[in-house]
């Protein structure tokens, strides 16, 4: 097709969306792709994670398939909802507190961002949980893709009451197929509220695995996230927490797991909206053979923000010569009475604390185990649920154990 | 004649391109306590390096048998279950990693080398408080990740209630007696004379004859320049004390 008015030239990609996008009737978001194509290295916000070159094919939305129950982590007595190719399903009643619903359209605000357009422009209708205070369950939700290559834009709006406090986990999982998903989570938190929110890439490593994750933190309200990218060969997560109420805190982390062939991307944006607000941004990437691992953190304090204390940092570990770690630290402070930093280190297994480790014969292999078990303890350590931690443990050895 | 449980013939190793150790000759039979003295930069840490297997160095000359068996065959990890412990001058901050965790792994790795049965979590959390109760290491300590936040006299108990633990035919300490105040000093030497028992051998490094007080030697050696210049009883470590290290060439300590 010619399109001589046009500079960008649109691969398949950029067709299918274009189309799916219409056909949705986000004609704006439609629009957008035309004049702009994917994002490519030239988007600041998109240099190290290319779209426009990762990812080349987009396969047709999802069809209803048959519903897979099983939860991907097992945590006992969690109360487990699913959304299978973007359709939601509750099993068995709720319990008291928790109440389940839909609410129509996309949950994002709306930001420029082409993957945000993307979930807004296709999502119908979203999931929606309310918490009240009481609910002393895990609530896990499966985000699964299955059968044939498919396209899923789905999307979960949560609220956290007023001094309630909630754990939520959410994992992505599938068929092993070239699905791409785009999964869009808002969750706000009441006055007070203590939330924990851990969300889990074990998608096939065929899936291009987008999510985009916005928080709204209420008064005194303190939350704990922890994104592991432990799947797909292509993942990006975003993260927009915002420090809406006095004292709320936010522990926001993640983990990059990547191995030859992958690339994974956790792209934050904090925002301190309003004085005496705090947040702790600590990412970890660990890498082997050829691959990528990218994490950027914008710290946003607004004018009238005072006494903002937040610093990100980002760790990488390195165990192939072979692999990139890459971080963008980026401050935008109006405020002019605040504590805020930002730091990066990378490195490879300590070579005393690993022969420390042999003279006392643990095995080299064992040992390093337990070196990058420890590398991570402080992002699994924090989480209070000992079945939860135990099975990002889990999750974590698994990955270790496949790259021997 | 017994097997020494170590013996060293003529050793050498060097690092990047200096040598370091130049001709070590040492044997210790089953039960001695033998000291090592000298001054500092002689090449004593680096002994003990090499002996546990670091493997910054390169071993040019010399072969080194630990119960008649070569331990340049051996991984640092296979020498550990082989009976070789080195208490470390410079004990390694591990953040991340669990002291208990690390203690169960070592202990159930070495007997997992030497074909014996995994210890039960009761069983192996009887043996480290023992070990722990004996060496003023308290379950605080054990708690924290190893070796995180100890003080310089904590981490030489913890090294040697390691050593307790993991019941080494050898063990090399190297300046343990260093950074320790008074009482520190006996609670060691205490934990590493209970382990003396007619047929545990241990090579005790030290700057200073102070430590050969507590912990009694059998056999006094003189380090210099990468190479032992002369052996004798407990009184040659007096004499040290006395003389300095100034008639053993280089500099004065
Ligand atoms: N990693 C190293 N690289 C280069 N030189 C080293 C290294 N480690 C030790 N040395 C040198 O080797 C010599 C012996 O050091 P060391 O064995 O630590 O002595 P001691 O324990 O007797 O004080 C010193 O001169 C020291 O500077
Ligand atoms: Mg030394």
């Amino acid at each position: 097709m010619v399109r001589p008015n046009f500079p960008v030239r649109l691969g398949a990609a950029e067709e299918a969306l274009i189309n799916q996008l219409k056909f949705a009737g986000a004609d704006q978001a439609a629009e957008r792709i035309t004049v702009a194509g994917l994002p490519t290295r030239r988007v600041e916000s998109y240099h190290y994670t290319d779209l426009k070159t990762l990812l080349r094919a987009v396969p047709p939305m999802a069809q209803p398939a048959n519903q897979v129950d099983v939860p991907a982590l097992d945590l006992p007595g969690s109360y487990n909802l699913t959304i299978v190719n973007g359709v939601a399903s509750q099993q068995g009643t709720a319990p008291a507190g928790v109440t389940v619903g839909t609410v129509r359209g996309g949950v994002l605000t709306t930001r420029d961002d082409t993957l945000i357009h993307i979930n807004n422009g296709l999502v119908r209708e979203a999931m929606s949980l309310d918490i009240a205070p009481g609910v002393d369950q895990i609530i896990q939700i499966a985000r699964r893709i299955e059968g044939v290559a498919a396209h899923v834009a789905d999307a979960l709006k949560i609220f956290v009451a007023d001094g309630a406090t909630a754990t939520i986990v959410e994992t992505f999982t599938g068929s092993d197929a070239a699905h791409v998903g785009n999964h869009a989570t808002y969750l706000a938190l009441g006055k007070d509220a203590v939330v924990t929110h851990v969300t889990v890439d074990l998608s096939g490593r065929d899936t291009s695995h987008f999510a985009t994750n916005e928080y709204h933190l209420a008064d005194g309200a303190k939350l704990r996230t922890l994104i592991i990218h432990a799947g797909s060969d292509l993942a990006r997560t975003h993260l927009y927490p915002r420090m809406a109420g006095q004292g709320a805190h936010a522990d926001v982390t993640g983990l990059n797991l990547v191995s030859e062939g992958q690339h994974a991307d956790i792209t934050m944006e904090t925002n301190h909206a309003v004085p005496n607000t705090s947040s702790q941004p600590l990412f970890k990437s660990i890498t082997r053979g050829r691959s990528k691992a990218v994490v950027q953190g914008k710290l946003v304090v607004a004018r009238d923000a005072q006494k903002t204390d937040a610093k990100f940092m980002h760790q990488g570990l390195m165990l192939s010569d072979d692999a990139e770690i890459l971080s963008k630290p980026e401050l935008e402070i109006y405020a002019d009475d605040v504590v805020c930093g930002h730091g990066s280190t990378c490195g490879k297994l300590d070579e005393d604390s690993l022969f420390y480790l042999l003279s006392r014969g643990i095995p080299k292999a064992e040992a390093e185990t337990m070196l990058v078990r420890g590398f991570i303890a402080e992002l699994v350590d924090p989480i209070e649920n000992e079945a939860l931690a135990e099975a990002l443990n889990g999750i974590i050895d698994t990955w270790l154990l496949a790259g021997k | 004649m017994t097997t020494p449980v170590l013996e060293i013939r003529n050793l050498h190793a060097r690092i990047e391109d200096r040598e370091i150790l130049k001709g070590v000759n040492l044997i210790i039979p089953p039960g001695e306590v033998h000291a090592i003295m000298g001054r500092n930069g002689s090449g004593k840490s680096t002994l003990s390096y090499v002996l546990a297997g670091k493997e910054d160095y390169e071993i040019t000359e010399g072969e080194v048998l630990l119960n008649g068996k070569n331990i340049f065959e051996m991984g640092a990890d296979e020498r550990a279950a082989a009976g070789l412990f080195l208490a470390f001058q410079y004990p390694i901050e591990i953040p991340g990693v669990a002291t208990m965790t690390f203690l169960k792994a070592a202990l159930n790795a070495q007997r997992k080398a030497r074909g014996e049965d995994e210890l039960k979590t009761p069983e192996f959390m009887r043996l480290v408080k023992e070990a722990g109760a004996q060496l003023n290491v308290d379950s605080d300590m054990l708690r924290r990740p190893l070796n995180v936040g100890f003080s310089g006299g904590e981490k030489k108990r913890a090294e040697i209630m390691q050593m307790a633990l993991l019941k080494p035919s050898l063990a090399v300490l190297d300046e343990t007696d260093s950074g320790l105040d008074i009482d520190a000093l006996q609670v060691v030497s205490k934990g590493v004379n209970s382990l003396r028992d007619g047929q545990r051998s241990m090579l005790v490094i030290t700057h200073y004859q102070r430590l050969l007080n507590h912990i009694v030697p059998d056999v006094v050696h003189v380090f210099s320049d990468g190479r032992i210049v002369e052996s004798g009883d407990k009184s040659l470590a007096l004499k040290l004390e006395a003389e300095g290290y100034a008639n053993y060439g280089g500099e004065a300590a």
